[in-house]
């Protein structure tokens, strides 16, 4: 932890973020953690696993669960077509994947940008959100994507 | 134990020599481990855990060492696991002088080990680590070797076999200062053959830098010890590696001259040894003299080259094995052996080893299973290839066909040839046992006679190397505690010979390794004293197998004598928490007066696995083959309910609970008019239930893969494989399932 401390630190000023959509909202998660972006393959389900636990792919022969954000962010509507996408991302020691909307953009966002998002009630624990940067006239919602995905109710670890 | 590694081989029918490359990366393994552990050792605060982990690995070694007859690495560390035991049962608390201690003695086994494997180097001096574990297992600090006292010795005597002949020049070499121009006796002894120390008095002549040596009288309280004087200004370990090419490094010693110099006198020694004459410390005798040494040239450092060169009786530039023949000839019969001997021993170590390391490779299981990972995906792509390919004309595309075809073949050949790299029988396993049963009844005085069954069962080669500590750990308590004397055996009418017996077998699923002795069994009543004395909670009305369960504690053991075979309560805890961490279980069966049974039984763990695959709705499960009895189709009729929900089915006279994969997996179905209509009868350690799916798909091989690499441990799932379109399967537990049938 100690030295994702000082990575932290250390990119501060300005760090790439992958930004993808989900439903009609913006995200954008630390780049360093994608691993790949792969076009989306119906995995194999896992029973009596919370809902957004689509199931397990075979990436290149491990095993890799996917989680749904959209279900997991309660979007409206979660359908599955040829733009929906799978970003695989490491983190820590595990490969874990993420199906979204659509991928749209690497940027660069400095840390001035990004400003402390409101205390408020979502679907989206306020403790897993960097801030909100605005690009333009969108509103990017920066998460933080290693922190959710352990945290013991995404249930994606023992 | 005081057996030298020459002795061993040249006793025994068995050629140890192959396990050796095995005991020395295990060795190594765990001195690394050792070091890490005692490095992150707080000392003001160590964790039990930590301390018996560190423990342990002086154990591992110690076994290793004392089964292939490493004397000197088994008494180092024999003594560290003293040290080591007095701490982690807090009878001393550690202090950093004891890490350091622990440490050095780690290098210096590092070094051994190193030696042993054929490295060079002379032999490597303990002495002064050896004398300070006993001063800190003694409760008394650390102390350098110059503030010897006698009580050390006194202590030390009873510890080990060798240990008395290593304790004495401990001793007394304290007294002596060790750098620095000085004048010292020199004491060597006690010798086989006197002469070995008249080449003392060559090596003198030749490297006059070394100082002045002269004779002493021998003194008859030091029997068959020669004594010399020596003025030198080198220093003593310098001396000692030097002087290792002749006697070995116990046998010297360094004692300070009492007052000035004793009556040295230069005149020849009396001798009383009738052979002596041919060595008469003069310097014409140097021919036979310088003869015998070449023993020293095969493992010797250059320094050691430079010296026999020049040496005027010996024949310049000959090879040292002519130069070992000759000497066997030039010398009288008495100290032929001697020559041959160390001779004998500089070439063992040497050629085993070179042997070893031309005709295997040590790989990482994690490339294996890379490997094994990267034939799976080459498989799927040649499936693919092949399901794409059928449809097209063979006239046409004759060169592709032939391609994919001859692909085929070679995929199946090499993905075959993976997976039998980690494949190995039981018998690499078992073989290890003979000697060190042979050495160990010998040790004990009981006669015993191992029974290998089975040795054919293959097993996955990463359950091998987990399994072969804890089965020495229960041949060795077998023999140990097991096995009674002869004397007791007859007087209990039982044959002379103890019998072990080791055995094999695949069963339902698993792998179930049985050590049996037909020795004195288990005593309950000891059993439970024993416990409480160790603060267990232990009812009388606990049942045998808890009662047998109790020597899984850490640091319980019956035996009312430590030894260095068994006895001080390691073993079995070792034991459970390595066949645990391998997902297996330790039973134990006992009748006292008749013998005990531990079975040790592994899940079928492995890389690779026959499996059945089943369809439940759209889904694919595959059940292990292993636990598959039969399977037929069945009629609703067939299907009873017990008190409404549970239901049972009739398989030949036998009612079996149903299990219905479909609601344990909640698997979504689409076409309501399909019914599920085949059981398949499958059995586990625990039971037999009939499972309920759809249809059966086929039978294959299945590369197991871990859910909780990336993802976590689901229940009733003990893994995952990827089927030949690519996609996951999940693996049933059975075990786990039939379990859940029950509550």
């Amino acid at each position: 932890m100690g030295m994702m401390e000082k990575l932290d630190v250390q990119s501060e000023l300005a760090r790439e973020y992958l930004t993808f959509r989900l439903g009609d909202e913006e995200y954008g998660i630390d780049i360093l953690r994608v691993q790949e972006i792969r076009g989306y393959e119906s995995p194999t389900r896992i029973a009596n696993a919370p809902h957004f636990l689509k199931g397990v792919v075979n990436l290149r022969g491990t095993i890799v669960p996917i989680v749904d954000l959209r279900l997991r962010f309660g979007c409206s509507s979660a359908e599955y077509n040829a733009f929906t996408v799978s970003i695989i991302l490491h983190i820590g020691q595990r490969t874990i994947g993420t199906v979204v909307d659509s991928v749209s953009d690497v940027m660069e966002i400095p840390a001035e940008a990004v400003r402390e998002a409101p205390e408020m009630n979502s679907a989206i624990d306020a403790a897993y959100i960097r801030g909100l940067a605005q690009v333009g006239d969108r509103m990017v919602i920066l998460l933080d994507i290693e922190s959710m995905l352990m945290s013991p109710d995404m249930a994606l670890i023992d | 134990m005081a057996e030298t590694s020459t002795d061993n081989s040249s006793a025994a029918g068995i050629d140890l020599s192959q396990f050796y490359q095995v005991f020395f990366e295990e060795a190594g393994e765990n001195l690394e481990n050792m070091e890490q552990l005692l490095l992150e050792l707080d000392i003001t605060a160590a964790d039990d855990e930590e301390l018996n982990a560190i423990f342990r690995c002086a154990h591992s070694i110690k076994g290793g060492a004392a089964t292939f007859g490493f004397s000197d690495v088994a008494e180092l560390t024999h003594q560290m696991e003293t040290l080591l035991d007095k701490l982690r049962r807090h009878e001393l608390a550690p202090t950093p002088a004891m890490v350091d201690v622990l440490l050095q003695s780690g290098d210096a086994l590092k070094a051994m080990l190193a030696r042993h494997q054929g490295a060079g180097g002379g032999e490597i001096d303990t002495t002064e680590l050896l004398f300070n574990i006993r001063a800190m297992v003694a409760g008394e600090a650390p102390v350098a070797a110059s503030a010897a006292a006698a009580a050390p010795v006194a202590m030390a005597a009873p510890a080990a076999p060798t240990a008395p002949a290593v304790a004495t020049p401990a001793a007394s070499a304290g007294a002596a200062p060790t750098t620095g121009k000085r004048t010292v006796e020199l004491r060597v002894g006690p010798l086989d053959n006197m002469s070995q120390a008249d080449n003392l008095l060559e090596l003198f002549k030749e490297i006059t830098d070394l100082g002045v040596i002269s004779p002493l009288p021998d003194d008859p309280s030091l029997p068959r010890t020669r004594r010399f004087t020596l003025d030198t200004s080198t220093a003593e370990s310098e001396l000692l590696d030097l002087f290792t090419f002749h006697v070995s490094r116990e046998q010297v010693s360094f004692v300070a001259l009492a007052g000035s110099a004793g009556p040295a006198t230069a005149a020849p020694t009396e001798e009383k040894d009738a052979g002596f004459g041919f060595f008469d410390p003069l310097p014409d005798a140097s021919p036979a003299a310088a003869s015998v040494a070449p023993e020293g040239p095969a493992a010797a450092p250059e320094r050691g080259y430079g010296f026999f060169d020049n040496a005027p009786g010996a024949p310049a530039g000959q090879p040292g094995g002519a130069a070992a023949d000759a000497s066997s000839s030039l010398v009288p019969a008495a100290s032929a052996p001697a020559a041959a001997k160390p001779a004998a021993a500089a070439a063992k170590n040497d050629k085993p080893a070179a042997a070893l390391e031309a005709s295997t490779i040590r790989v990482s299981v994690e490339k294996v299973d890379q490997l094994i990972n990267l034939v799976g995906e080459l498989v799927i792509t040649q499936a693919m290839l092949a399901q794409n390919s059928r449809g097209l004309d063979p006239v046409v595309y004759q060169q592709l066909v032939t391609g994919l075809t001859d692909l085929d073949r070679n995929t199946r050949d090499l993905q075959e040839a993976v997976m039998s790299i980690r494949m190995i029988p039981m018998s690499t396993v078992f073989s290890r046992f003979p000697r060190m049963l042979r050495d160990l009844a010998n040790k004990l005085g009981k006669k015993v006679e191992l029974v290998t069954q089975g040795e054919a069962t293959e097993l996955d080669k990463g359950l091998v190397e987990k399994i072969t500590d804890p089965l020495t750990h229960l041949v060795r308590n077998s023999c140990d505690h097991g096995i009674e004397m002869p004397a007791d055996r007859l007087a209990k009418g039982k044959p002379e010979v103890g019998t072990i017996t080791l055995a094999a077998s695949h069963q339902g699923g698993s792998i179930v390794i049985e050590v049996r002795d037909d020795g004195r069994g288990l005593n309950r009543d000891k059993l439970i004293k024993k416990a409480r004395e160790k603060g267990i909670d232990a009812p009388d009305s606990m049942t045998d197998q808890e009662v047998w369960n109790l020597i899984f504690a850490p640091g319980f053991s019956t035996a009312d004598q430590v030894t260095d075979v068994s006895g001080r309560g390691v073993g079995m805890d070792v034991v459970k928490k390595n066949i645990t961490s391998l997902g297996g279980t330790v039973e134990i069966d006992s009748a006292e007066g008749y013998g005990m049974r531990v079975a040790v039984r592994l899940p079928l763990t492995l890389a690779i696995m026959d499996g059945m695959s089943v369809g439940v709705g759209e889904e694919v499960y595959i059940l292990p083959l292993s636990s598959v009895v039969e399977s037929f189709q069945v009629s609703t009729e067939m299907v009873k309910t017990i008190g409404g929900s549970g239901r049972v089915v009739e398989v030949r006279d036998e009612y079996m609970p149903v299990i219905e994969l479909e609601k344990v997996f909640n698997v979504p179905r689409f076409d309501w008019e399909h019914n599920s209509g085949i059981m398949v009868v499958v059995e586990a350690e625990s039971g037999r239930v009939a499972m309920l799916v759809d249809e059966l798909l086929g039978q294959q091989q299945v590369v197991v893969k871990n859910l909780e690499t990336n993802y976590r441990k689901v229940s009733d799932v003990s893994g995952a494989t990827i089927m030949g379109d690519g996609r996951v399967a999940l693996i049933l537990d059975v075990g786990s399932l039939i379990r859940r049938s029950r509550h």
